[in-house]
């Protein structure tokens, strides 16, 4: 257990030595939730609303703090794996599969907070309506924020069977591509999930995507009670189980027949 | 039980070639990159196992550290099965290979070293001891919190090294460690491994193309190749049997001159040298040295053996690799 925590720390410290990539994705990622806002403020203008906007404009916020988290891959990680690197991480007495799921987690959490934080506190000072609303209740936020860790560990049991994909087919970018098309949109990156019609809704809130950050930032607007917290949390813990398990099998089905090519 | 016992191994690889004009799918080819192997090593044995590019060298390598799987065969490391039992197997064994890294990039190499520490839970005074000794042994205490991207390749191999050796392992391979390494580095890390070798009794298995490792290092040598053990035995008796042939090069006072060698013998020109390939065997020296002197005033003369990169060259030849 203490060589993965060492793993996670070193790998955590690593991701806060690229300042100017967290300033850079800081600042792009606030472009994006102006114009965002901007966009559904238009649509929304004189038009009788389910939602107060405030609402959305929180969703939108707290999806863009958290960017990071959905969308970023460790590049050092798919190297190893496209290079033959991977070799020295099989010659450790580890899990290869737990080695290279606390990297991502780490990767996954400090980036992201590295980000989340100064976005976040700039979001609370723009005017209602453009900005980051106050949560709907302590408990509430109490919830989110448990819901928020559950979710980094269902995007990293994600990532992990992208990685796994990438060990056959040597390439990141297919396979990668489609995941993330497919996170962007079933996450709520892109049209947040409240916007979907209702129908859709029963359906996508109960994919693993929707898990990651689309199930915290509910919690945190209240558009879910704190008393159905608990029900969404067990859906949560369903998937990771599930997407954690069928990346081990995975992985030790990819183990078997590893072959490192080269010298 | 010998420390290695390798049996009839074998590994096929599929191979996909791009297709040929007009036919629609890709070629698949079976290579077989080990056949039938059989060795046995003993503990605290330094082997040198050579052979040309694509022999098997690597695969070898892989399947006794536990990263593959042959398909069939069997082979034990310290009575373990190596890709059975990986995890328990790789705790005793530590791998450099040449071309890789296994410290991180980023980082000092303090850090990764650290980090190496809790993955073999060393515990700390061991630790602490182990890494003094290796680094002083290996000269690079000033590099330990330097990061690695800013060492030359000759310190990186060192703490690469380091790094293999750091929980003690039993037995240690090396794929190619001396690969792009200046002559310094090359006999600072020879000499390290005769160290460790000698001081704990690590077994040693060392794949290289540089035949000078093998001299300095390695008392027995196996040669692989296209899959298949060629030879197994003393590198002077492996030489032995090509070692035939002497090169003499001789420079004249006159620039005609031309010694009268029968045709068995070649003489080629460069410039004012002459260079003259006989072997002893055939041609008595007396003879040539007579000959040599009869042809004309001799301003200077030196006599070698054929570098031993010809000698090996010239047995993968007659081995038809």
């Amino acid at each position: 257990m203490k060589a993965y925590l060492s793993v996670f720390r070193l790998r955590r410290r690593l991701e806060t030595q690229y300042r100017g990539a967290v300033l850079g994705g800081v600042i792009c990622q606030m472009f994006f939730g102006i114009i965002l806002i901007a966009i559904y403020r238009a649509l929304y203008a004189g038009k009788p609303q389910e939602y107060p906007f405030s609402q959305i404009a929180s969703y939108v916020w707290l999806q863009q703090a958290f960017f990071r988290m959905l969308l970023a891959s460790d590049p050092d990680l798919l190297d190893k794996i496209r290079t033959g690197g991977i070799a020295y991480d099989l010659c450790r007495p580890l899990s290869l599969y737990g080695f290279y799921y606390v990297r991502v987690l780490a990767q996954k959490m400090m980036g992201s907070l590295l980000r989340a934080v100064p976005m976040l506190v700039f979001a609370v000072l723009l005017p209602e309506g453009w900005g980051l609303s106050a949560p709907a209740s302590a408990a509430g936020f109490c919830w989110a924020l448990a819901g928020l860790l559950l979710g980094l560990l269902c995007v990293s049991a994600m990532e992990n069977i992208t990685m796994g994909f990438t060990m056959r087919t040597l390439d990141s970018r297919g396979m990668q591509g489609l995941m993330n098309l497919l996170m962007m949109i079933l996450a709520g990156n892109v049209l947040p999930l409240t916007l979907f019609p209702d129908s859709w809704q029963k359906v996508i809130t109960l994919l693993p995507y929707a898990q990651m950050l689309d199930a915290p930032i509910r919690l945190y607007t209240g558009q879910t009670l704190p008393a159905e917290a608990p029900r969404i949390l067990l859906i949560q813990a369903a998937w990771i189980l599930i997407l954690t398990g069928a990346g081990m099998f995975f992985w030790n089905r990819n183990q078997k027949r590893i072959v490192i090519q080269g010298g | 039980m010998s420390y290695i016992q390798a049996e009839h191994l074998r590994k096929t690889f599929t191979v996909r070639k791009k297709r040929e004009k007009g036919s629609l799918l890709r070629e698949k080819q079976t290579v077989e990159a080990i056949k039938d192997l059989c060795f046995t090593v003993e503990r605290g044995e330094m082997v040198g196992y050579i052979g040309p590019n694509g022999a098997g060298k690597s695969t070898t390598v892989k399947m006794l550290s536990g990263i593959l799987t042959p398909d069939a065969g069997q082979v034990t490391v310290g009575g373990r099965i190596p890709w059975k039992d990986r995890r328990e197997h790789v705790r005793h064994i530590g791998v450099v290979f040449g071309q890789r890294s296994q410290l991180w990039w980023d980082v000092p190499v303090q850090d990764s070293l650290d980090l190496l520490k809790d993955i073999y839970r060393i515990p700390e005074e061991d630790y602490r001891n182990r890494v003094k000794e290796l680094t002083e042994a290996l000269e690079m205490e000033a590099l330990l919190r330097t990061p690695l991207r800013q060492l030359s390749l000759g310190q990186r191999m060192r703490a690469e090294l380091c790094g293999s050796l750091l929980h003690r392992p039993e037995l240690l391979f090396l794929d190619e460690p001396t690969i792009g390494l200046d002559a310094v580095s090359k006999l600072a890390l020879r000499d390290f491994l005769q160290w460790e070798n000698r001081r704990h009794g690590t077994t040693i298995m060392l794949t290289t193309h540089d035949m000078e490792d093998i001299v300095a290092l390695c008392p027995r040598v196996m040669v692989l190749g296209h899959g298949s053990k060629l030879f197994d035995g003393t590198l002077s008796s492996l030489l032995g049997r090509y070692d035939t042939v002497r090169t003499v090069s001789v420079r004249y006072e006159e620039a005609d001159a031309k010694p009268d060698l029968p045709e068995t013998v070649p003489v080629n020109r460069e410039g004012e040298n002459l260079t003259i390939t006989y072997s002893p065997d055939s041609y008595p020296t007396a003879e040539l040295i007579a000959k040599l002197q009869q042809a004309g005033t001799i301003r200077e003369m030196t006599m070698q053996p054929q570098n031993i990169d010809h000698l090996v060259a010239a047995m993968y030849r007659e081995m038809d690799l």
